[in-house]
């Protein structure tokens, strides 16, 4: 248990230099490195802290996007139902009044092919009775009914205006005008001599006249003078009922 | 207890086994220090692994004791540990003792533990620091100078007694008992070193921090 001063005094000084050999080969790279790891894991924790407030704050758009895209979304659902409602109304609208179009139309054409049937059916109907009368007067046709025509022919003659004179005279003023006659029956020579004197009459002057017999006439006469044409037969006054009564048909409708 | 070889004289010194001991223990806490901090990572190996856990321990436990100084005292504390802890343990390696059991090796240590504390008294509170030897009354300096002494020499005669007597006991037991006999004698060395290390260190970490701060304690008294 003796004392060393001179162990003493080195172990003092030893113990200093090992103080500085731990504090520069131990301590302090051990403490930075840890206060290095310690300063990347506070970075690292604020990193994630702003990472994760970043991905908040990306978290609150998205959500704010997401209501205000669901907004949008119901708007343009109010608005596209308005619209279909407005178009289906307009189509609708349209159709109705196509429709009642096509029935105004469908009226009209049923109208149109009513009136046409009863135009077709009068005009045969007119047809049939033009035909059977004359059938009938055909049938009826004779020597007296012409003599008949004749003295009616001849009251016609008679009965002329005196304008229609004038016309019919200056028709006849053209030079070897020929005047014709026809006649569904032969005329006797009297006949012949007293109708050529009533013509001289009316035209005012003697014209040459050509007698033929026509049974197409039925029963009476025609005369054509120049561009006149007289008609006193049955062939004709029926033709003349026939068109009456179908302008009268067609005046109607 | 063997007497300590003097193996040369350095001038007037006369370099002893247990100094060549010291400057071993030196040598490779240096070396391995420097090896094992060489290359340091932040993702650490098992070295690192172990000696972070040391300088954390250390760091903690003054922390605890003095809050807000464990890096200026931890060179200083930490020392002690390590170096005592490793004095302690190297008795236990054949032909070898361990410096701590020589009253001039501890004798030194707790001379610097009682330069420190009045170092580290100083450097934080000032001169104002010598204050508190007349706390509470001018009348208790000369205990206050007395304790200041006979603690010191406590601290040095405390881890002198208990490691001479180990390697003592060791020693005995081994003479009386034969070869494998101190086995369990010298597992108890180990547990010793720890603790006489920790004991150590741990005063001399209360000692300095009680002078750091011996003002707070004064103004807490007086209030």
């Amino acid at each position: 248990m003796n004392f060393d001063w001179a162990t003493f005094i080195l172990e003092i000084i030893n113990f200093l230099v090992l103080i500085w050999i731990l504090k520069h080969f131990l301590y302090q790279p051990i403490l930075d490195i840890i206060a290095r790891r310690r300063a990347g894991i506070e970075k690292t924790l604020a990193d994630a802290h702003q990472t994760k407030a970043e991905a908040d704050k990306l978290k609150q758009q998205h959500e704010k996007f997401l209501a205000e895209w669901e907004k949008e979304k119901e708007d343009a659902q109010v608005r596209l139902m308005a619209e279909l409602a407005a178009m289906r109304e307009n189509k609708l609208a349209e159709l109705n009044a196509k429709i009642n179009e096509e029935a105004e139309r469908r009226k009209v054409l049923d109208e149109r092919a009513k009136r046409e049937f009863e135009r077709r059916m009068e005009e045969q109907g007119i047809a049939q009775g033009i035909a059977f009368t004359t059938k009938l007067f055909s049938r009826l046709a004779s020597p007296q009914l012409e003599a008949g025509l004749y003295a009616l022919l001849l009251e016609d003659l008679h009965g002329l205006s005196k304008e229609n004179k004038r016309v019919i005279t200056e028709a006849t003023a053209v030079p070897e005008l020929q005047i014709k006659v026809q006649s569904a029956f032969p005329l006797d020579e009297n006949k012949q001599n007293e109708l050529t004197h009533h013509l001289s009459d009316v035209a005012g002057r003697m014209l040459p006249i050509e007698f033929q017999v026509n049974p197409d006439l039925i029963a009476g006469f025609q005369i054509v003078i120049g561009s006149w044409i007289l008609h006193a037969n049955l062939r004709d006054e029926l033709k003349f009922f026939s068109g009456s009564l179908q302008h009268a048909t067609a005046g109607s409708q | 207890m063997e007497e300590a070889v003097v193996v040369f004289y350095a001038g007037p010194f006369a370099i002893t086994s247990i100094v060549i001991t010291t400057w071993g223990i030196m040598l490779f806490l240096g070396v391995f220090c420097w090896l094992a901090t060489r290359q340091l990572s932040l993702d650490p190996g098992p070295v690192q692994t172990m000696l972070e856990g040391i300088i954390l321990l250390i760091e903690e436990s003054i922390e605890a004791v003095s809050p807000g100084y464990a890096q200026q005292m931890m060179p200083f504390i930490g020392t002690l540990w390590i170096y005592i802890v490793i004095a302690n343990l190297v008795g236990i390696v054949p032909e070898l003792h361990s410096p701590t059991g020589n009253l001039s090796v501890t004798a030194g240590l707790a001379i610097l533990v009682f330069l420190s504390v009045h170092w580290f008294g100083i450097r934080n509170e000032g001169v104002r620091y010598l204050k508190h030897y007349l706390s509470p009354s001018p009348i208790l300096l000369p205990f206050h100078l007395i304790s200041e002494v006979t603690r010191t020499i406590a601290l040095a005669v405390r881890l002198f007694g208990n490691i001479m007597s180990l390697e003592l006991v060791a020693l005995l037991v081994l003479f009386v008992a034969g070869l494998l006999v101190p086995v369990p004698v010298l597992m108890l060395h180990i547990v010793e070193a720890l603790v006489q290390a920790y004991i150590f260190g741990m005063l001399a970490l209360i000692y300095v921090a009680g002078a750091m701060q011996s003002q707070q304690n004064e103004k807490g008294a007086s209030l």
